[in-house]
């Protein structure tokens, strides 16, 4: 806009930006997610396994299975085409499965941990060998999907799982380094059996308020100052829609899931410790003995990385690779840095680990 | 749906809301008065906002009213802004009610914003570059600020009392409302999770059936393709003796030959054993000579024998001594020719 001279089209675009931002302000941000072509292959209560379809051969035997948190949809692992990880693993000749946990309604308010890693993923895991005629598999966990990923492969230590990657998975729960968490869900302060038995599931804005406070100038105020620059100077709104939708599109956390969650984890530190029990079986995360790669932001403040370091000194496997890098808990893995660092680090670990011996 | 043998009167939500709207307003309430028993607001700050706003909302207004405003330059009108908003917090800590320190902090931060924003050569009109601006001055400072507020034990047992309370009220008009709607004799939220609930069961056997029935293909297929193993193992142990068998087979060809060559040699024995025969004859006929010389040597010593009484009287000479004679002549005796041949095929 001219300072001096203000014409009437600089008025018009003005008034066409600010309408944008408006709407996007008070109607939500709307963006076409997870476009890469896929295939739901399996389906237990709201779970679904997709199978992204191949773009170029296929070249590598092992097939990759991701797991998402529950708290959030696993679209931001696809987001839009040309900042999706999963097209790029498919279009590098990987073979691509997906879990998506749906959102639990009311009647699933009792679905806990032990359905999740002994029901839910072995038999995904199973699913996946079976679609891609495969004996060994890949898991990717991110967040809360990689502490579930790293549980299952301290249940199941049998020889199918070939590779496992974990994104910022949080493993030690120590308070003292889980900044701001550490008080916040400390037992002095959070009871979470009084959320539970008021809510049921517990709502995906209660679950979005708690991690927003943990920066609240920057996701507060500093997402809609971003939004408000991009427009104003014209500039592609794409991504940060797409990502302003997923941000608003939490899942309702399962009510015992996150009483475990909550006091187990987060009060208790019972995994790091070899505590936790799922239907009587101890998780004893030094079981695991395949190769790992961890990869922490710097800039995460929702798993931070003594979070994600421990896992090195609780597993049994002879190759643990972390990475740090610098970014935060979701832009580790969507935009542009990601694009040049994380996403060609994953392809460079899992290549050589993809081959049939 | 419905349970029996509740025979409490339906009770009014309307009425579980009135509590919660006194409730409300009281803790707002309070929260304008600063008083401590608020949870929203513990330390004032809306309270103390809400004034610096309708402070500088006057003073702009005094401005309007001396018409210098429409010719204010923007860092005026910044000038203004802060000068309105930072005196009510001033004034504020004057009353001691700042007991964590944090409108200090807010008051820095606001000197440091208005040191950066006025340091700028041109204020923008525009005020969404001015809001960019400005978040990017102050950002950072607020976040500590609130970090700072957050971080504390004060503010999370507010917060912690206020989601206990908060819960506690949820719990009760979800009891309520279930309560009220089934005495209605409709169905609640909850019933219809019980019927979804019987669903997700019911697949979930469904899944288990589905999966025994996989289960099962697959070991049927891993049994199939092992009992045919076991006989592709036979056919090919069976395929793996054939070399053998043909190598015998070569064995038997080399054998042939050798036994046309055996019977070459047998087909050349009766051809042998012929000449043996001849051999045979001849010797017999040997014999038979050999025969007529002794009886020949008989004859000759018989007639010699006749001759010699006439010259001496001879020994009767023995046996032996008539054979060795026979072989040793005497000196210039010479043996008839047939005789010395005999001598040399006895010996």
């Amino acid at each position: 806009m001219n300072q001096n001279k203000t014409t009437q089209s600089d008025f018009d675009s003005a008034f066409k930006k600010y309408r944008t931002g408006m709407q996007i302000i008070l109607e939500g941000a709307k963006a076409d997610t997870g476009q890469t072509p896929k295939e739901v292959i399996w389906t237990k209560n709201k779970a679904k396994l997709y199978h992204y379809e191949p773009m170029v051969e296929k070249r590598f035997p092992i097939p990759i299975l991701m797991i998402y948190a529950l708290i959030n949809r696993p679209y931001v692992l696809d987001l839009m085409p040309g900042n999706s990880f999963v097209e790029y693993l498919v279009k590098h000749g990987f073979d691509v499965f997906m879990l998506d946990w749906g959102t639990p309604g009311d009647e699933d308010k009792k679905l806990s941990f032990e359905d999740y890693v002994l029901d839910y993923i072995p038999r995904a895991v199973k699913k996946v060998l079976k679609a891609a005629r495969a004996e060994e598999i890949s898991l990717l966990g991110y967040c809360m999907g990689g502490t579930m990923t790293a549980m299952y492969a301290a249940l199941f230590p049998d020889k199918l799982l070939r590779n496992l990657i974990l994104l910022t998975a949080p493993v030690d729960f120590t308070p003292d380094d889980m900044g701001l968490f550490g008080l916040m869900t400390s037992p002095k302060y959070f009871n979470p059996d009084h959320v539970v038995e008021a809510f049921g599931n517990i709502p995906a804005d209660f679950i979005d308020t708690g991690n927003r406070m943990l920066k609240p100038v920057t996701n507060y105020v500093g997402t809609y100052v971003t939004m408000w620059d991009r427009l104003m100077q014209g500039k592609s709104m794409d991504t940060w829609l797409a990502m302003n939708k997923w941000v608003n599109d939490g899942v309702p956390f399962a009510g015992e899931a996150f009483r475990q969650w909550i006091r187990e984890f987060y009060q208790q530190n019972k995994l790091v410790k070899g505590e936790i029990t799922l239907r009587g079986r101890k998780v004893d995360l030094s079981n695991i003995s395949c190769p790992i790669l961890s990869i922490a932001g710097s800039k995460d403040h929702i798993c931070t990385l003594p979070q994600a370091e421990a896992i090195k000194r609780v597993v049994s496997s002879k190759e643990v690779d972390f990475h740090v890098v610098d970014a935060g808990h979701v832009g580790l893995m969507t935009g542009s840095d990601a694009r040049k660092d994380v996403w060609p680090t994953i392809l460079h670990w899992l290549e050589p680990r993809s081959s049939k011996e | 749906m419905p349970q029996e043998g509740n025979s409490r009167e339906p009770a009014d939500p309307m009425k579980l809301w009135e509590p919660w709207y006194e409730t409300a307003s009281k803790a707002w309430s309070n929260t304008s008065d600063g008083s401590k028993q608020a949870y929203v607001d513990p330390f004032g700050f809306y309270q103390t906002w809400l004034k610096s706003v309708g402070n500088a909302q006057e003073q702009v207004q005094e401005q309007l009213k001396a018409g210098s405003f429409g010719t204010m330059d923007p860092k005026e009108a910044w000038k203004l802004w802060f000068e309105a908003t930072t005196t009510i917090w001033e004034k504020a800590i004057g009353k001691g009610t700042d007991p964590l320190g944090l409108t200090t902090q807010w008051l820095e931060m606001m000197e440091e914003a208005r040191a950066r924003i006025l340091a700028e050569t041109n204020i923008p009109a525009d005020p969404f570059t001015l809001m960019k601006q400005w978040y990017d001055a102050t950002s950072e400072s607020w976040a500590t600020v609130i970090g700072d507020i957050i971080g504390t034990e004060r503010f999370m047992e507010s917060s912690s009392q206020f989601l206990e309370s908060y819960t506690s009220l949820y719990r009760t008009f979800s009891r309520a409302n279930e309560e009220f709607f089934s005495n209605l004799q409709l169905p609640t939220r909850s019933d219809i999770a019980r019927v979804a609930e019987l669903v997700v069961e019911v697949e979930d056997k469904v899944e288990q059936v589905e999966d025994a029935i996989e289960d099962l293909e697959d070991n049927y297929s891993k049994v199939v393709s092992s009992t045919l193993d076991g006989r592709f193992d036979q056919v090919e142990k069976k395929l793996a003796a054939f070399p053998t068998v043909l190598q015998k087979l070569t064995t038997v060809d080399a054998l042939e030959k050798r036994l046309d060559q055996v019977e070459r040699k047998v087909d050349a024995l009766p051809a042998a054993l012929q000449k043996l025969t001849t051999v045979d004859d001849v010797e017999k006929r040997l014999d038979r000579v050999e025969s007529k010389l002794d009886k020949l040597l008989i004859v000759l010593e018989k007639i010699e024998a006749k001759e010699s009484p006439k010259t001496s009287k001879p020994t009767t000479p023995t046996p032996g001594k008539a054979q060795a004679a026979k072989r040793e002549p005497s000196k210039g005796q010479a043996l008839p020719v047939e005789a010395e041949s005999v001598s040399r095929r006895t010996k």
